[in-house]
């Protein structure tokens, strides 16, 4: 029998952002630090440690010492990351406006896509943006109807973690923690270029209500 | 009991239930279309002082009283008004105290019941001020502000709240117990009004305001973030649209990796056996010779399928005898058309020896007929014998029947 530590660990080695959405009973396992130094010593055997971001809301698993190796994988993550960044980033302002409620999307916020799709659908401009979203190397789809576009980019996002999907026969979609870690990379990159991102959106809008 | 604000009061309440629509109408949008109804109406409603017309030029619109009374009876969201006008209640508590301490001085007991009831009275709406200012502010926080959609008017709703907190905390403090007790003195009554149903009050509100606070205060900071994030998308689209070109320095390659970046490769890949390469084949079977079936606890906590048991059962008889008398009914009627005489029920029965009952017999051969089709009725032809009962006129006691052919 599998224990609840074995549990976590297959989570962790298996590439998983552990949070509350994905699996309650790990992450809330991941929360006492007695277990989190268990779970840190077995780590240690493969060469990795134990990560948290967003604000502990996220557990993942690093690498312990840097070789030549890890720094290749790291490398091309990093690529696959810094490629996916835009992409992610229109899709989460669209689905933020399209859904109306100005609340950036979270670990644990419930989209129904049957909402979102009436939504885009009715407004020409969302769907153009969809569209342009939809042909990024990112979703790489072909298609020209709206519907295919938007099934095509969930199905990727829950692919690549950023979505689950509670129930298969239910058109419904939940934020999982990798958004809060999205998030994150963000503010990371704006803190070290220095593109004080907050600022210019700031200067944008009032200069809009200038005009 | 004033005779005349009693009859006031009353046709009030029923002006207001005679005109309930054009009132929660008034209500809702917040005037009233004086073109959709009669001007009668109108001018009744605001001789009852139920509507208002503010300025000459603008529509009526509901008193304010009123618009409170149904915010607060209806638990309505976006009543967000708080009357915190505690002082005053306090100055008031306190000067009736006076009148009913002198009424007793005086051994005026009638008045000094009349003051107890006032003063009781208004005891209570300041306990009930109390809790619905702070039922009012919880029922806001509850559901974030969702009566105003934007992150920014949220942001505003809630400093409107943490002021209103604010002034009811600076209100409670204009509660001074040892006045109150000293005002209550050692009269019972009083000190029951005055010291302990105010001081419990006083102790929930204070501390469900304190509650209310810190609870603002974690949302204010969950909408500073919400803030913080959009502006943060925005602005790296704006910075993409400006440098299309825009690439972040590979933090992998640097000495110190950011643990942000810092990600292990999955260990744990999903694999499958190529069953078609040969060279693995051996180990192939030897892997799967080994296999072995393994219990895990929540495979045995699972409901198996489980076979009931089989079990043999001997077909009951009792069909069997009701096809004996069918048969038997048959019989009889085959006989009728192979002689083609009329037969008697009774005496088929006796000819045949039949061991039924009599008059279950009887009622077989009548069911037969009746339930034959109509087609095959026709054919034959029923004569009931029997009697009239003594004593019963209209009941007919059928003692035989006799069968023939048409």
């Amino acid at each position: 029998m599998i224990t609840e530590q074995g549990r976590v660990l297959e989570l962790l080695l298996s590439g998983q952002f552990v949070c509350t959405t994905i699996d309650e009973d790990a992450f809330r396992y991941l929360q006492s630090s007695a277990n989190r130094e268990l779970v840190e010593q077995q780590l240690n055997v493969l060469n990795r440690h134990l990560s948290s971001a967003a604000d502990g809301e996220v557990y993942f698993c690093s690498y312990q010492s840097i070789g030549d190796a890890e720094r290749k994988i790291l490398a091309t993550q990093f690529n696959d990351i810094s490629s996916h960044l835009l992409p992610l980033i229109e899709w989460l302002l669209l689905v933020q406006e399209a859904m109306g409620t100005d609340i950036p999307l979270t670990q644990g916020t419930l989209i129904r896509l049957q909402e979102l799709q009436t939504v885009v659908e009715d407004t020409p401009a969302y769907a153009e943006q969809l569209g342009k979203i939809s042909r990024y190397a990112m979703f790489g789809s072909k298609a020209n109807e709206l519907d295919s576009q938007l099934k095509l980019i969930f199905k990727r996002l829950v692919e690549l973690g950023y979505l689950v999907r509670p129930n298969m026969d239910k058109q419904i979609y939940c934020a999982t923690g990798k958004i809060d870690y999205l998030f994150d990379v963000l503010k990371f990159i704006d803190e070290t270029e220095n593109l004080s991102l907050a600022e210019r959106a700031d200067d944008s809008i009032s200069q809009s209500s200038l005009i | 009991m004033n005779i005349n604000l009693n009859k006031s009061g009353i046709s009030l309440l029923n002006a207001l239930s005679n005109h309930s629509e054009l009132i929660m109408q008034a209500y809702f949008s917040g005037s009233v279309n004086e073109s959709e109804y009669s001007p009668n109406i109108i001018q009744s409603l605001i001789d009852l002082k139920v509507l208002w017309r503010p300025d000459s030029d603008v529509q009526l619109r509901l008193r304010p009283s009123l618009r409170t009374l149904l915010g607060e009876s209806l638990q309505d969201e976006s009543n967000r008004q708080i009357d915190a006008n505690i002082g005053n209640l306090l100055a008031t508590l306190t000067t009736q105290a006076e009148h009913y301490k002198e009424a007793l001085a005086h051994q005026k007991y009638h008045e000094s019941q009349a003051y107890l009831a006032d003063l009781t009275e208004h005891v209570y709406t300041l306990t009930e001020t109390l809790a619905t200012n702070v039922r009012l502010l919880w029922s806001r926080i509850s559901n974030e502000f969702g009566y105003v959609s934007s992150v920014d008017s949220k942001i505003r709703e809630n400093e409107l709240a943490q002021s209103q907190v604010t002034d009811m905390l600076n209100q409670l403090s204009m509660f001074h117990f040892d006045v109150l007790s000293q005002l209550a003195g050692s009269n019972r009554e009083l000190r029951h009004l005055l010291v302990i149903t105010l001081q419990s009050a006083f102790a929930t509100s204070a501390q469900e305001l304190s509650l209310v606070q810190s609870k603002l205060l974690e949302l204010l900071g969950r909408f500073r973030e919400f803030k913080g994030r959009t502006r943060l998308l925005k602005g790296f689209m704006l910075h993409m649209e400006q440098k299309p070109d825009f690439i972040p320095v590979n933090y992998s390659a640097q000495t110190q990796v950011p643990n942000l970046f810092n990600r292990a490769d999955r260990i744990i890949k999903g694999a499958a056996p190529d069953v078609h390469n040969m060279e693995q084949e051996f180990e192939l079977t030897s892997l799967v010779d080994n296999l072995r079936s393994v219990n895990r606890w929540w495979q045995t906590n699972a409901n198996r399928a489980v076979a009931n048991p089989l079990v043999i059962e001997e077909e009951s008889s009792v069909s069997l005898e009701e096809d004996l008398l069918k048969d038997a009914v048959e019989n009889y009627f085959c006989e009728v058309i192979d002689s083609g005489k009329n037969t008697r029920a009774l005496d088929y029965y006796t000819k045949h020896n039949l061991d039924f009952d009599q008059e279950v017999w009887i009622y077989q051969v009548l069911g037969a007929f009746q339930g034959l089709p109509d087609s095959e009725r026709q054919y034959f032809d029923i004569d009931l014998e029997g009697i009239p009962h003594q004593t019963y006129t209209g009941n007919f006691i059928i003692q035989d029947i006799e069968l023939g052919l048409r």
